[in-house]
């Protein structure tokens, strides 16, 4: 089957500076693809390509087999884009900012009145129809602004941080929502800079460095990638002594934000893990199961290996 | 029933939305209508008060609607409409949007015509019971006011993707930009007492043509023929301003990203 997005070779420069550097990625129909990265790394600016607001100095993007270059502004049509901040009217209710992008879309008016009390419904909106969106809390906005670029259909989703700037239980509210999407076959290309979202929301994740992708898989195919099956955060104020002690176990070591990282090659309980490191230098162990954000400073190369 | 043909039916989203924000934004609507009929009362009494000012009442009228009620509305009004996509960052949103320019534009031009229509309804109440009267064809007066707001949206697009990139800069392009078209244009002082050199330059004003075609109609009942090069003027204009409003919205993009 055709890929929903399929993206060859993008070069992109600002002045001197190559942003992206042959970036390939191919997103299928119906799958929710994660795009992670340090800022910078050129994650917003693939985005912008794929929704016409920036154009690739060099390569192709195809959307549903399509050149994007030959659909022109009809690709527009076929996209949807959500951005951390909630671009809305805040003077209009819910319903008329979503009417007024349906119209910019050109859906009929029957359609429309029935995508748009659809989507009310869905998003949880109803209670806040007579509120103007200026006076709906972050997370509101941010569910109205996920509803209106869902108003015309899109073929191909592009969230860009979509909970960034919203609190705990507004995100836990969005995730519900994008699993919704998800499980009604949306493709979707996502970036964020939390890696639970990624893990939780993603089918596949691409880790970006240095302008292209620099590792892509499943979550638990990049979490093979971690030389560990669970991870023992160590406190110690002698952080050379006890890298030492736990590479004579055989352990790969870590120095991550002033604190050693040991990757354990199986899962370990808390008491082996401080028996084995027994030492008055050690002041707090913690063990936990190997995430997503091990694999991904694994691969964007700032686990500063003690090996 | 027909859909309508997509560039109709967003001209008429984008239009539609923005009067509707207008209504929703009721303080900025009444120093909107408090502004020009002060202008108006203003002014009107000063001309009416003169026995050697009464006879220009009715070019000042005129002149206060195109100059003074449309300039800021229109002009200034679609500055701040730019500036505020950009501060709410909707105008990526509609970017990234089927959206064609020119329906962005015409939009525009077509909410700002209708406040300007209620603007002329206004002002015209105001002036006829200081005194003024308005002496030509209806017709012609309402086409060089279509001209005319279409000019000043042009305008408007040009000057706020370049100048404003927050609310608090419209106040500083207007003055810095717009306040010397409308002395240029003939709205404080008649042409004739300029110097010569400001005579010509003031020639490249399109509110002086406004001013001058829209006075010429009103005060002094000119039809077309006497009007032809204002008119010719204006027309040319505002081809120019659709070329001008449509290319400022693609700059939009760059600009902002420059930013």
């Amino acid at each position: 089957m055709t890929a929903a997005l399929r993206i060859d070779g993008l070069h992109k420069r600002f002045g001197s500076r190559a942003v992206l550097d042959g970036f390939s990625l191919e997103v299928a129909r119906g799958e929710v693809m994660g795009l992670l990265g340090p800022n910078g790394c050129g994650k917003s600016t693939v985005l912008n390509i794929v929704c016409q607001l920036l154009q690739a100095d060099a390569g192709e993007v195809r959307l549903m087999g399509e050149p994007l270059a030959r659909l022109g502004a009809a690709a527009r049509a076929r996209v949807g884009l959500c951005a951390q901040d909630c671009a809305l009217y805040p003077d209009l209710l819910p319903e008329e900012n979503l009417n007024f992008f349906g119209r910019l879309h050109g859906v009929p008016a029957a359609q429309r009145r029935a995508r748009i009390a659809d989507l009310m419904e869905r998003f949880g909106l109803g209670p806040h129809a007579a509120t103007r969106v200026g006076r709906l809390s972050g997370g509101w906005q941010q569910r109205l602004h996920l509803a209106v670029s869902l108003v015309h259909r899109p073929e191909l989703l592009v969230l860009d941080e979509p909970t960034a700037a919203v609190d705990v239980a507004a995100r836990l509210d969005l995730w519900r929502l994008i699993e919704g999407l998800r499980d009604t076959g949306t493709t979707v290309l996502l970036t964020s800079h939390q890696l639970a979202e990624a893990e939780r929301l993603c089918s596949r994740v691409a880790v970006m460095q240095g302008g292209r992708v620099a590792a892509l898989g499943t979550v638990p195919e990049l979490l093979s990638r971690v030389p560990g099956q669970s991870v023992a955060a160590v406190q110690s104020r002698d952080s050379a002594l006890t890298a030492h002690r736990a590479q004579r176990l055989g352990w790969a070591v870590r120095q991550r934000s002033g604190q050693l990282s040991c990757l354990l090659p199986r899962h370990f309980s808390l008491r082996e893990v401080v028996d084995a490191l027994d030492g008055p230098e050690v002041s707090a162990v913690s063990v936990r199961a190997v995430a997503l954000e091990d694999a991904y400073l694994e691969l964007i190369g700032d686990g500063n290996g003690l090996e | 029933m027909r859909a309508r043909p997509l560039l109709l039916e967003q001209t008429l989203a984008v239009s539609q939305r923005l009067l509707l924000e207008q209504w929703r934004q009721r303080r900025g609507l009444i120093f909107w209508a408090v502004f020009p009929a002060a202008m108006m009362v203003l002014f009107g009494l000063v001309y009416a008060h003169n026995d050697s000012m009464r006879a220009g009442l009715d070019a000042a009228a005129a002149g206060i609607l195109m100059g003074g009620a449309l300039f800021f509305s229109c002009l200034g009004g679609t500055v701040a409409i730019i500036a505020a996509e950009r501060e709410r960052r909707t105008l990526r949103r509609l970017l990234a949007s089927p959206l064609h320019p020119a329906a962005y534009f015409l939009g525009v031009v077509s909410a700002q015509l209708l406040l300007a229509a209620v603007q002329v309804v206004m002002l015209y109440a105001i002036a006829t019971f200081i005194g003024a009267r308005y002496h030509g064809s209806l017709w012609l007066g309402g086409f060089i006011l279509l001209l005319s707001v279409f000019s000043y949206v042009g305008m408007g697009f040009f000057l706020g993707a370049r100048f404003a990139r927050r609310s608090e800069e419209v106040v500083v392009a207007l003055s810095a930009i717009g306040v010397p078209l409308l002395v240029l244009g003939g709205t404080f002082f008649p042409l004739e007492i300029m110097p010569t050199a400001m005579q010509r330059v003031a020639q490249l004003d399109p509110v002086l043509h406004m001013n001058q075609a829209f006075k010429g109609v009103a005060a002094y009942g000119l039809g077309v023929g006497e009007l032809r090069f204002e008119l010719s003027f204006l027309v040319m204009f505002c081809a120019l301003s659709l070329a001008l409003g449509v290319s400022s919205y693609r700059q939009l993009l760059v600009l902002d990203q420059r930013a």
